[in-house]
């Protein structure tokens, strides 16, 4: 192509892709084979988005003429302005910026590619959280699941609860800041025999919270999966099913947290661990409202009832007195000790480390202490291997409650307890089966339903 | 050994020297096989129960209190199993027997246990174990429950007099569900307990006792009503009181191993707050420890149920059961690191450990073999 023919051509790339989904709604995953047939995997997939390290013509082509989108994954190292010229030059979709490149570069490309998608997978302290992007990213996450006992001790006496290494608080928070999609972009651990079960977890993980974990095979089952082994196609349908469970639903991702617990933090800051006071509550079940310190207004606080601010010095003279206002009409308010400031992810580090733990730790006691055995809009029994989250629809009508299982087993007889006036309640579950729920009730405010069974995940709807 | 020998070993074992009271009362045991959860429980539990004589006698227009084994948190499994099927009692036992009893006359029956750090309602903790409260309820017209693990819905303790010469404490201070009731039942796992060998009706009750009072965090002078930890520094440790106000450690400062100290107050408390009907669930379990934060338990399947009017004879039955000897001393299984609960029982005369004297009806011992230790 001459050169100057380059910026007509880029300039009709939108056109050329029109019948491709906007970006929010892709469905990313890493795909490392280059044989065109590959994407007959994908004839029952709701992925629509492929990255790319190396775009060969026939499978972009191909992939074009499936409707789906193709990017092109750059690292910092190379020329990357160049580099991104050359991918566009071969047709794919838009580009991926993964790593922590120099200031401005990923300006450059933008102003080089013209109007194609640029999304930026970066560490989670450089996300530009607020810019508006469609798409924001991060390549930083840990692994969903129960980490294993390495260590148990042995003695008679019982120990605390089961912990689960989850994203969701991350995703929750930086949620909670914009209506972009977010992207969870780490690879499987090296070095380990990961089930099918494990990839529909780290799916749900991201999915319940309302992001999208971009899909990464580990190498043997990409091995395979290329050779259309019968068991690794048998788990590629399973993932897929949990995948279109939650990308079937689109409203679930325009739904607001319906906690009636606030959690007032800089998503900027502790907002962007996992490990942190989000997912210490989410552990125990407590549906928790994260609000953006810079989000802050009295509509951010309606229908809470208990608030707890982890960063009193950073908030406004203004922000201090919606809080108070919180207080004074008749809502619980928790604030951090005197001097306690909320800590931002350093370096690699996403997580806290035992001092970080030591120092919230005073704070969790007093939140665990406040919140007690209240009902915070659900309560749910018998999850403690499962992470929760409840989101309610604008008009209030109706409430979804997510539940994701971290453990090897299904497990049984779940109970969920809620408040609020809702006359049906529906299960639903990969398998896609919609089965109705008896409500009972509990007591005058309170009412429940029984869950006889969740796999991997399970989706309570409440309507009124 | 084979099971022959065993046996021989188990029928000399009263000419063995033996702590135990000799006239201590003795007491038939009927035992049960049953290997799944679902089988008819509540046609086995029967079947068991009139071995026993009947129930009407036990329980016809009275109160009856169960306390259940629901050690440690609902959160805490093993290989991430239902509890009920590791070691926690099964609740569709606890629906069979309040049906027995309703179905004998029971007035009233109230499930019991001290929850694990919380003094919060017990239904929370049945539903987080998994257990479905509503049918539980629906077993029988008048089904109550009660966390012991403070003063609960009653105004304060019932004191509960250790009779003759106690072990450790003079009397113990409980949840007064265990005074105004007429029957006490001990409904209790078959397993191990890495601190007493054994957790069976008698071990059971440990866990009457309130932690408001006898846990880590309970009050000094006065009991804490919000209690959040276990029993370690009072019950196991011997490192501080209990509150002041429930009577004091007789010989504080004199023992701090647990394998020492659990026992005798366990047996304490067998003489103090006695024991109708010793109800041992040992269908589905765990060997090698009483729960998943013990190393190395193991889910195994013995598929029996065990039941008498006595603790210390339905609990010796078990013990054989289980593979061991019941009059075992201190460094022989199960007791390896303990002193032997059975026979400080019997030593407080609640009842022999003498299988020569026991009637074992239904199943045969040696037909309900299994052994623990293998």
């Amino acid at each position: 192509m001459p050169a100057r023919a380059l910026p007509l051509f880029l300039s009709l790339l939108p056109l050329l892709h029109a019948a491709i989904p906007q970006p929010a709604d892709w469905v990313p995953a890493r795909w490392t084979y280059s044989d065109p047939h590959s994407l007959d995997l994908l004839q029952n997939s709701p992925v629509n988005c492929l990255l790319l390290t190396t775009y060969p013509a026939a499978l972009v082509s191909a992939a074009a003429a499936r409707n789906l989108a193709t990017l092109a994954v750059l690292t910092p190292g190379e020329d990357t302005v160049a580099a991104a010229r050359r991918a566009l030059a071969a047709n794919v979709t838009g580009i991926v910026l993964e790593g922590d490149f120099a200031e401005g570069a990923a300006a450059s490309v933008r102003e080089a590619v013209r109007g194609a998608p640029v999304i930026e997978l970066t560490a989670r302290n450089r996300m530009p959280l607020g810019s508006g992007a469609p798409v924001i990213g991060t390549y930083q996450g840990v692994w969903p699941g129960i980490p294993a006992q390495a260590d148990a001790v042995v003695k008679a006496g019982p120990t605390s609860s089961v912990w689960i290494d989850t994203n969701t608080g991350f995703i929750r928070a930086v949620r909670a800041w914009g209506g972009a999609a977010l992207w969870i972009a780490n690879r499987p651990p090296a070095h380990t025999i990961i089930t099918a079960e494990r990839y529909q977890q780290v799916i749900a993980d991201a999915e319940a919270s309302g992001g999208r974990w971009v899909l990464a095979l580990d190498s043997d089952f990409t091995a395979r999966l290329g050779t259309r082994e019968a068991r690794a196609l048998a788990d590629w349908n399973k993932i897929n099913a949990v995948l279109a469970f939650y990308e079937n639903h689109p409203e679930w991702r325009r739904m607001t947290e319906a906690g009636r617990l606030a959690l007032v933090q800089d998503p900027a800051k502790g907002g962007l661990l996992s490990g942190g006071i989000l997912d210490m509550i989410a552990v125990k079940h407590t549906p928790v409202r994260p609000v953006p310190r810079q989000h802050l207004t009295p509509d951010a606080l309606r229908g809470a009832t208990m608030a707890v601010d982890l960063d009193a010095d950073a908030l406004t003279a203004e922000q201090k007195e919606v809080l108070r206002n919180f207080a004074r009409g008749g809502g619980t308010l928790l604030t951090g000790p005197p001097g306690w400031k909320d800590q931002a992810p350093r370096g690699e580090s996403i997580t806290l480390d035992q001092k970080e733990l030591e120092r919230l730790n005073d704070i969790w006691h007093d939140v665990n202490s406040m919140v007690g055995r209240a009902n915070l809009g659900v309560r749910l029994f018998n999850v403690s291997s499962m992470l929760s989250n409840a989101i309610a629809s604008a008009d209030g009508k109706t409430e979804i409650v997510h539940l994701v299982n971290y453990s090897d087993y299904p497990v049984e007889d779940v109970t969920l307890q809620f408040l609020g006036t809702f006359q049906h309640a529906t299960l639903l579950s990969p398998d896609g089966a919609a089965k109705p729920l008896e409500i009972y009730k509990v007591d005058e405010e309170t009412r429940g339903v029984d869950i006889a069974k969740v796999a991997v995940c399970a989706t309570i709807k409440l309507e009124q | 050994m084979t099971r022959r020998e065993w046996l021989a070993m188990i029928a000399a074992t009263p000419l063995l020297k033996a702590a135990g009271a000799p006239d201590a009362p003795a007491s038939p045991v009927a035992i049960a096989k049953c290997a799944s959860y679902d089988e008819d429980l509540a046609a086995k539990l029967g079947t068991l129960f009139t071995q026993l004589g009947g129930l009407e006698k036990l329980v016809g227009n009275k109160t009856v209190t169960v306390k259940v084994n629901m050690t440690g948190p609902p959160s805490n499994r093993v290989q991430g199993r239902a509890p009920a099927i590791t070691h926690y009692t099964h609740p569709k036992l606890l629906g069979a027997a309040a049906f027995l009893m309703s179905r004998a006359g029971a007035k009233r029956i109230r499930f019991v246990e001290s929850a694990w750090a919380t003094a919060g309602p017990l239904e929370d903790v049945m539903l987080d174990s998994g257990w479905n409260v509503r049918s539980l309820k629906a077993s029988a017209p008048n089904v109550l429950f009660e966390n012991t693990n403070a003063r609960g819905a009653f105004n304060g303790y019932a004191r509960f007099p250790v009779p003759g010469s106690a072990y450790m404490y003079p009397g113990y201070d409980l949840n007064r569900a265990y005074e105004e009731t007429d029957v006490f039942v001990s409904m209790a796992k078959l397993k191990n307990h890495a601190t007493c060998g054994l957790t069976l009706s008698l071990k059971n009750c440990f866990g009457t006792l309130p932690a408001s009072i006898y846990g880590d965090d309970a009050g000094v002078d006065e009991p804490n009503e919000k209690p959040t930890s276990g029993r370690g520094a009072v019950g196991h440790d011997g490192k501080r009181q209990p509150s002041k106000s429930a009577p004091q450690e007789l010989h504080f400062g004199a023992s701090h191993d647990p394998g020492y100290r659990v026992p005798h107050i366990v047996a304490d408390l067998a003489a103090a707050r006695p024991i109708h009907l010793a109800i041992i669930d040992g269908v589905e379990t765990i060997a090698g420890g009483e729960g998943p934060w013990i190393r190395g338990v193991r889910m195994v399947s013995p598929g029996v149920l065990v039941a008498g009017m006595n603790p210390v004879c339905t609990d010796a039955v078990a013990a054989a059961v289980m593979g061991y000897n019941p009059r075992a001393q201190r460094g022989a299984a199960p007791f390896e690191t303990c002193d032997n609960i059975l026979t400080l029982a019997e030593a407080h005369g609640v009842g022999t450990t003498d299988l020569k004297r026991i009637e074992v009806r239904g199943v045969p011992i040696e037909q309900a073999l299994f052994r623990f230790g293998a």
